[in-house]
């Protein structure tokens, strides 16, 4: 922290942008959900045309720490907020969960330039595996969270091989392939629960039950309160994983490898291998955020991760701004509310997706947030 | 070196001495930067063997032979122009860096310390080629200047000592004040490291005779002849490749 004054400023931002969303989450009838979306817009132009950006820009990379301190604070108070809200809470829930997978689809084929078209269906891996370590072992629900990342990082090793052999567009429909197989396989499996899919238990951690109400001095509050605690904390986890491979040597490598394989190998920098970590870490992180979201949901079935999430994650990304952290945060964030927001245009969620997507690449292919360049070390010269 | 029915390289038999500066000549399309790309991996050849301080290295990956201490510059510059300045530079030495998944993401105050110590090295370094870069170490290459981006090849290049270092054409799309002011750069860096062995692909003739010891011509992928710079000018085959034969009137 430089100064007290930078952190009032930060605090101010903070308190605005917490204000905004809280406004908006409570949001019920469509006109004022437009309203506030036009008063969001407005804002952001009104920012951009007054030339602010970059002082806010210079002023939340100098104060780092701080910064991430009152995001996770403001996070806290909206999840407060709603505390009895069951849907907008379980909509925050969701929000993180994706945030985490994406961060996953991030270090793949952000950092390390591994195209992958079956995020979901490790999204789903982690799901089943927590559901059939849960009904048939005594595991605790906190390990089989664990073994999902596992069993998703270990499956996905069988891509490595036609996704390393391939490239481009080909090892894209490698992946594509294995999400198509792998939901045929889910759907005729006896054992596990073919299209109907498996049960979950609940999230149970240190004798809390995730899945009862929450109870503080008398009062009741939405049983989803804990799930959103849970889910915030792994996406602040794997937050700060994506974030410590991007500031090390690790991130290096990865760029390298993605920018330009032929020159990395003339480094000594082993192309294959840094393809297999990152694809290997992705998917194990997908493969948890899929198991805490299905124990959220307290079911799995093949159609809760289908091609078309898959798609999402990607363009998720791609809005966000690929290879950037808070992007990939504020594209969920936005990808994941405004349909459920505004429920006349459910039915037409995937079109404007791929309007959105297809805008964004022409008008602002970096995305909403851009990646920054490298610093090694929080706020630290550039 | 064959592609297809091209034939690149051809009984080319080069000796290398350690400590040298060789310059290799010849025209457009006589297999200069091939011979690069062969002795540094990119490409397997289809015949010959690659000897380097007494090992075959014939047929290694780029990996390894950078491991064996051959290090490049690329004809087209082939920097990773979104990335800083340092980070290119340290690119060149990240083998001496690999700090596994545990000293990277989990020992951050070792991580940090490493850091430094690596950005002072690169500082060392881009001082002897440009000190006003110094200072913006941590911008992007896409801002620099062309001669600015050979010097940050070069440094990337030379960040992890090697013993034999391939520059290829570092004067193309240079003035020629700036590519005299690169060679000089270029030899008082090689009057600090006396054992490193340079071999220089450069098509003016005036900077081969200003900085090698020694020149090979190639020509369709042949050797024509080497030697010292005096020796192969006079050599009626190279001004033979380079300005066609005079015609004979016999022959018309
Ligand atoms: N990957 C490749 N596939 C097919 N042919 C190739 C390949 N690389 C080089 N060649 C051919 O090999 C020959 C030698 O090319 P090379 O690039 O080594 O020439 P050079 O001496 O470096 O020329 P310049 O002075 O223009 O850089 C050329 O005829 C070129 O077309
Ligand atoms: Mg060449």
């Amino acid at each position: 922290m430089r100064n007290t004054k930078d952190f009032f400023r930060c605090a101010g931002l903070a308190l605005a942008l917490f204000a905004y969303l809280t406004l908006f989450f409570g949001a019920e009838d469509e006109w004022s959900i437009a309203a506030y979306v036009l008063l969001g817009v407005g804002g952001v132009i009104a920012l951009v045309s007054f030339g602010a950006l970059p002082a806010i820009e210079r002023l939340i990379q100098a104060n780092e720490r701080a910064c991430q301190a009152l995001m996770i604070a403001g996070t806290l108070g909206i999840i407060a907020v709603f505390r009895e809200d069951h849907y907008t809470l379980f909509l925050l829930g969701t929000i993180f969960v994706y945030s985490a997978a994406v961060l996953g689809i991030n270090v793949q084929l952000g950092y390390a330039g591994v195209i992958n078209f079956s995020g979901a269906s490790f999204f789903g891996i982690g799901g089943y595996t927590a559901a059939v370590f849960l009904q048939n072992t005594p595991a605790p629900p906190l390990l089989t969270l664990l073994l999902g990342g596992i069993f998703s990082a270990v499956i996905g090793s069988i891509l490595l091989f036609p996704v390393l052999r391939t490239s481009g567009h080909y090892s894209a429909l490698v992946t594509m392939a294995f999400a198509l197989l792998l939901k045929v396989f889910l759907e005729v499996s006896e054992w596990l629960g073919g299209p109907q899919g498996l049960a979950l238990p609940s999230l149970k951690f240190l004798g809390i039950d995730f899945a009862e109400d929450l109870v503080i001095m008398g009062n009741e509050y939405s049983f989803y309160v804990k799930y959103d605690l849970a889910c915030l904390l792994l996406l602040i986890m794997t937050f700060t994983f994506a974030q410590r491979i991007e500031r090390s040597w690790m991130g290096l490598a990865m760029d390298a490898v993605r920018i330009d394989e032929t020159a990395a190998a003339c480094f000594g920098i082993s192309v294959t291998r840094w393809k297999i970590t990152a694809f290997t870490m992705g998917n194990f992180v997908i493969g948890v955020a899929g198991a805490l979201y299905s124990m959220m949901l307290s079911y799995i079935n093949p159609s809760n991760f289908t091609f078309s999430d898959s798609l999402l994650f990607l363009s998720i990304l791609l809005l966000g701004g690929i290879g950037s952290l808070w992007g990939v945060i504020a594209a969920t964030a936005f990808m994941v509310v405004i349909p459920e927001k505004f429920q006349i245009i459910q039915e037409y969620r995937y079109l404007i997706y791929s309007a959105m997507v297809l805008m964004m690449i022409v008008f602002r292919p970096s995305g909403l947030l851009p990646r920054k360049p490298r610093r090694y070390i929080a706020g630290g010269p550039l | 070196m064959r592609f297809g029915g091209l034939t690149a390289l051809d009984r080319l038999d080069l000796d290398i001495d350690e400590g040298d500066i060789l310059g290799l000549v010849g025209p457009n399309g006589s297999g200069k930067t091939t011979f690069f790309n062969v002795v540094t991996g990119i490409y397997r050849p289809t015949g010959g063997q690659v000897v380097f301080d007494g090992w075959d290295i014939t047929g290694f990956s780029p990996q390894a032979i950078f491991e064996a201490g051959i290090s490049r510059t690329f004809q087209r510059s082939r920097l990773c122009l979104e990335l800083s300045i340092f980070d290119n530079i340290m690119l060149g030495n990240f083998k001496t860096r690999d700090l596994g998944i545990c000293g990277n993401i989990f020992r951050r105050r070792a991580f940090h310390k490493t850091c430094a110590e690596e950005i002072e090295k690169a500082v060392e370094l881009i001082r002897l080629l440009n000190p006003a870069l110094v200072g913006s170490i941590h911008r992007p290459v896409a801002d620099l200047s062309m001669i600015d981006r050979r010097r940050i090849e070069i440094c990337r290049a030379l960040i992890g000592k090697p013993k034999l270092l391939f520059l290829d054409e570092p004067s193309a799309g240079m003035t020629h004040d700036e590519t005299n002011q690169l060679m000089d750069e270029i030899l008082s860096m090689k009057s600090d490291e006396r054992r490193l062995t340079i071999v220089l692909i450069e098509h003016e003739m005036g900077i081969i005779g200003k900085v090698t010891t020694r020149c090979a011509v190639l020509n369709f992928g042949e050797k024509l002849c080497d030697g010292t710079y005096r020796s192969i000018v006079g050599n009626p085959l190279v001004q033979e490749a380079y300005l066609g034969r005079e015609v004979t009137e016999d022959e018309v």
